[in-house]
């Protein structure tokens, strides 16, 4: 029994289904894990906020404003005496649940549009992909802004924000997901599945949706690097989320004025490195998974 | 070639005008009266604003005002602003030369610096010169483009001192004298290099890769056992192959210049369109706002026409879709 199981171990394992392939070389991709420990690092501090500091951060004390960084602020107070460090924690928050809502929404509304649109070609998909185009023609930024006037003084929120830029973001998704669904459905399973009268929905769903979600994934992935810059970038601009609730964009925007910019560096650096790292490493997952999907790559 | 790039500008049109209705809605959604500019939103009399509604027409139906704002815009009559009692159109034409230089000057720095990287990078492949650069494109398409300006300005103006941190000239200089336009050049860098950060990483990471590629080609082969050297066969014969699938990539250069104008011109205080689209919002000058709006939503239109009809000259196939 014992050698039975050795001589299994030894051999190469060539019947591994290409998802256990997958995996495997993405744990063998060091840039790649060390980006999603760093990652989830990220992500467990920043969610686990309100347990890891007991400072409150809405509370305004100008006599603590723009102290630099000391044993007390570790990354020091901005202009209105708040604790860096604390918001940086709140900020991850905000920023990384509208990254995630935004992706979750924008890859939902992308691959519904995208499968049928290729699914039953013809007439639906000319109307679905004319409508996609029309959704790609808009310049992003200007139109949140806009919409944003229109919305001034009515109603405001991460929530508006989130519907706002979901809205606009799901073009290029639909796209994609379109051209592989027009890829896998000449398949002889998938005839094989309609001659048997299996309905549609069950055949997007259950057979060519599993075999487009690998480019699903990595998608979703650079997705959600883009919708933390867009997020960032509008609270920078003063259109994101409120100004009272803090999140690495509205951080960043005291750079805005001079004085901080020239002389408090540690008010916006933290954010603005942070930005940058999650990106990176987000981009840096989204690569390692692309290769590690990809079947002519082996390392 | 004609016949596919006339069937591309038709098939722009519908897009345009469904465009201009949404961008009409938007306009009609806004509070007071975004299309002329002409109510002044200090008079709260509502016997003068419904006398000046009547004036211009707002109480006719829909389509009708859709159909009057879209000629007068057709015309360049954007209406008039609230906040500078002038003529939009007047206000974007003084503001409108910046962001041109701004954004030709980006492209130049992109084309030169993307060529330099780029063609180094591909003639010595996996070496330490090529990880810099890869190492380098990594972060320039990592970085969003606010955290770089703010880095730079920081950096270059504050720190170094080698470049100023707003503007777009000095105030001192002549206008049209030489050092007026090394002045301009002088404001204009800084910000060029970031909006272009963007597009420099992914010109140069695409030469790379398609110089590497056309290098394994059989054509190469032949010119090396031709006895051609090494610098001509990558100068010449791989170089002209590999710039022409660039040249699509100048479509969406238009499209990421606009939205790059808006976060960029903001940051460096340079006096262009996406500044003034920024402070319109916050003066509620909305006429201003939806004038820039729309001339931007068609200049989005252009850029992805231009990208298309690009792509049909560089690969004939597309053509016959």
């Amino acid at each position: 029994m014992n050698a039975v199981e050795r001589t299994e171990v030894k051999q190469p394992r060539t019947n591994a289904s290409p998802w256990a392939i997958a995996r495997r070389k993405f744990l063998k991709n060091k840039l790649a894990m060390t980006s999603s420990a760093f990652l989830l690092i990220v992500i467990i501090l920043s969610f686990l906020a309100p347990y890891i500091t007991t400072v409150d951060i809405s509370r305004v004390n100008v006599g603590y404003s723009g102290l630099p960084p000391s044993s007390e602020n570790w990354l020091g107070t901005d202009t209105s005496g708040r604790d860096v460090f604390t918001r940086l924690l709140y900020g991850g928050r905000v920023s990384l649940t509208v990254g995630m809502s935004v992706t979750a929404i924008v890859i939902f509304i992308g691959t519904l549009i995208g499968s049928v649109a290729g699914y039953f070609g013809g007439f639906v998909d000319s109307v679905l992909m004319r409508f996609t185009d029309f959704i790609l023609n808009f310049p992003f930024l200007i139109f949140v802004i806009v919409l944003n006037a229109i919305l001034f003084n009515k109603v405001s929120g991460v929530w508006v924000l989130i519907a706002t830029i979901s809205v606009l973001s799901w073009g290029g998704i639909a796209r994609i997901v379109r051209s592989k669904i027009l890829a896998e459905k000449e398949n002889e399973y998938i005839l094989a599945a309609q001659s048997i009268g299996t309905p549609a929905s069950k055949i997007i769903v259950k057979h060519l949706l599993p075999n487009v979600l690998s480019v699903i994934i990595v998608q979703a992935t650079l997705t959600f690097a883009g919708m933390i810059i867009a997020e960032a970038g509008l609270s920078f601009l003063g259109f994101g989320v409120p100004q009272e609730v803090p999140s690495w964009g509205n951080m960043l925007s005291s750079a805005n004025k001079s004085d901080v910019l020239q002389n408090k560096p540690w008010i916006w650096m933290p954010p603005a490195t942070i930005i940058t790292i999650t990106i990176l490493s987000i981009n840096f997952i989204g690569e390692g998974l692309k290769d590690a999907f990809n079947p002519r790559s082996f390392k | 070639m004609l016949k596919y790039s006339l069937r591309r500008i038709l098939g722009m049109i519908p897009m345009l005008i469904l465009i201009s209705i949404v961008v009409f809605t938007l306009a009609k959604l806004m509070p007071g009266d975004a299309l002329s500019g002409e109510i002044d939103p200090t008079n709260t009399n509502p016997e003068y604003i419904e006398n000046m509604r009547e004036k211009l027409g707002y109480n006719d139906p829909y389509y009708k005002q859709y159909i009057r704002w879209i000629t007068d815009f057709a015309q360049g009559d954007f209406g008039k602003s609230v906040r500078y009692k002038t003529k939009v159109s007047s206000i974007i034409a003084e503001k409108l030369p910046n962001t041109i230089f701004l954004g030709v000057a980006s492209l130049v720095i992109t084309y030169i610096l993307a060529f330099i990287m780029g063609i180094y990078a591909g003639r010595k492949p996996y070496t330490l010169g090529d990880h810099a650069i890869g190492g380098f494109n990594y972060f320039g398409l990592a970085i969003p483009s606010f955290v770089a300006g703010v880095f730079a300005i920081y950096l270059f103006s504050f720190k170094l001192g080698w470049f100023p941190s707003n503007g777009s000239v000095d105030i001192m200089v002549q206008e049209g004298t030489l050092e007026y336009w090394l002045s301009r050049i002088h404001h204009v860098i800084l910000p060029a290099l970031v909006l272009g950060m963007l597009s420099t990483a992914s010109y140069t990471q695409f030469l790379r890769n398609d110089i590497i590629e056309n290098s394994r080609k059989d054509f190469v082969r032949t010119a090396k056992a031709k006895g051609t050297s090494q610098s001509k066969i990558y100068n010449v014969h791989i170089l002209r192959n590999s710039i022409i699938p660039l040249v699509t990539f100048l479509g969406f250069d238009i499209v990421s210049i606009i939205g790059g104008a808006v976060i960029t011109e903001t940051i460096f205080t340079y006096p262009g369109i996406g500044q003034l689209f920024l402070t319109s919002v916050q003066a509620r000058d909305y006429s201003v706002l939806m004038a820039i709006t729309m001339m931007f939503s068609c200049l989005v239109l252009v850029g992805n026409l231009v990208a298309d009809i690009l792509y049909g000259i560089v690969d004939p196939r597309i053509r016959l879709e």
